[in-house]
């Protein structure tokens, strides 16, 4: 590792001081299993690094009048522990399940998995489905956006330098919205996705209802498949229009071609997992 | 230089190291405790797992600052002299090991999922070691060695099959 300054804030103002101080030149530290490699095969110095994993404000899931809010540095082992998460968007613990492997689950958080932004994250395809919120904090106070907005491109968000995503927030009228969440690897254990699915829905009146498709790993952010959501909002539930809606998703993304999988193995995994991701969220409907 | 103090084997140890040190070089470098091992240092093979306020983690994905003040145990803290740690006497008993690379990684590994406490089905031994790669023994035997300690240090069984899989089976 090239040689850095380190700065370790016990208060989300006095990380905020540091991040401002040494803007542009600093990055942040969190749960290190994805940055600390990079710093390991960087060129560069980042200059200052700013270690958050001490930020209590970070660390709580807890329900508000917004809805579920989890903070950015929550570790993945403690997600899939939390009864909170469990009791209203228990398709979190199944993404949090995959990431990693337990070493890395422990250190891995949240808000790390998201900020990194690459197209595999795990963390990415539930919280999309559940339309989730996430809270910046920055030099002029807090800002709120969709997540959606939040991924920019390929290890790009929309965090400037001198800012930190604190949470991340369901809102209140997605607890317990029926989803289903899949990953296909290469095995179970350390395996990046070859692509990942979430579907979330509701049933009234025997018809979907608010249908969230999303998918990762197919194109440069986790995305929204808004055409197969189409063609089952507001229409009577079948197993046919799931079939049907699965096929039109594979139309929508944009996978690539590499050594993990090819572009018409992805395609067909984006079927098959969205079909399913559609199935286990009709299962939880149905309860 | 950052100053950092941790508690390790329930011993306290202080060392001024450059903010770059991972936690894995301060204890192999530092403190020479040389058990916890450099693998892939990418946090992906687990040689390096140690036990940070009770919990498993990559120390090569951990600066030494970020552990500063806590609570570290690694194989060093298991043995004394003149007895083995009843995992490492599982391990001895059905030759979980070869080359032994893995095993410090290993052990820690299956120390804190014991510690845990919970009920612990194959399955789930298996996904718990997931993080922990060895080259030479093809798994079986650790998981063998795995089942041992904890049956003998918990007085638990493993059940032979996944309760779940026996249930949707059934």
């Amino acid at each position: 590792m090239k040689p850095f300054d380190f700065v370790q804030p016990t208060t989300t103002d006095a990380a905020l001081a540091a991040l401002a101080e040494h803007s542009p030149n600093v990055r942040i530290l969190c749960g290190g299993t994805d940055y600390v490699v990079e710093l390991k095969h960087g060129e560069q110095s980042p200059g200052v690094v700013v270690d958050i994993s001490r930020l209590e404000d970070l660390k709580s899931i807890e329900l508000t009048d917004a809805g579920l809010r989890i903070g950015a540095g929550v570790t993945h082992t403690e997600i899939m522990a939390h009864p909170l998460i469990a009791e209203h968007a228990p398709a979190m613990i199944e993404a949090a399940h995959t990431v990693g492997a337990v070493q890395t689950r422990n250190l891995g958080t949240l808000g790390g998995n998201l900020v990194t932004c690459v197209p595999s994250m795990d963390s990415g395809p539930v919280l999309l489905a559940l339309d989730a919120q996430v809270t910046i904090l920055g030099p002029k106070g807090s800002r709120q956006m969709d997540l959606s907005e939040f991924f920019v491109g390929v290890r790009k968000t929309a965090l400037e330098p001198d800012e930190l995503l604190l949470d991340v927030i369901i809102p209140t009228e997605n607890l317990g919205k029926p989803a289903g969440f899949i990953k296909f690897g290469l095995r179970k254990g350390q395996a990046l996705a070859l692509v990942n699915a979430a579907s979330a829905f509701r049933v009234e009146d025997g018809k979907f209802k608010d249908v969230r498709i999303a998918l990762g790993a197919v194109a440069p952010v986790v995305m929204r498949a808004s055409k197969a959501e189409a063609v089952l909002e507001g229409q009577a539930v079948s197993q046919d229009l799931i079939d049907e809606a699965a096929k039109i998703a594979v139309g929508e993304a944009k996978p690539i071609d590499d050594f993990r999988a090819s572009k018409e193995y992805r395609n067909s995994l984006i079927e098959v997992g969205t079909r399913r991701t559609l199935q286990a969220a009709l299962e939880a409907a149905n309860g | 230089m950052t100053d950092v103090t941790l508690t390790v084997n329930g011993e306290e140890r202080t060392a001024s190291v450059p903010p770059e040190t991972t936690l894995l070089k301060m204890l192999r470098e530092d403190l020479n405790l040389t058990g916890a091992k450099l693998g892939c240092d990418v946090g992906d093979c687990g040689a390096c797992t140690v036990l940070v306020d009770g919990i498993a983690v990559n120390a090569c994905l951990m600066l030494a600052g970020q552990a500063d003040g806590k609570k570290i145990e690694t194989i060093e803290g298991l043995s004394t002299l003149e007895e083995y740690h009843p995992i490492q006497k599982a391990f001895e008993e059905v030759a979980a090991l070869q080359c032994g690379f893995c095993g410090p990684g290993m052990i820690m590994s299956t120390k804190a999922l014991i510690d845990q406490g919970e009920d612990l089905s194959k399955q789930e031994i298996k996904d718990a070691l997931s993080g922990n790669l060895c080259r030479c023994t093809g798994y079986t035997k650790i998981i063998d060695g795995v089942i041992d300690a904890y049956e003998d240090i918990t007085g638990k069984k493993v059940p032979e099959t996944n309760p779940r899989e026996a249930q949707s089976a059934a």
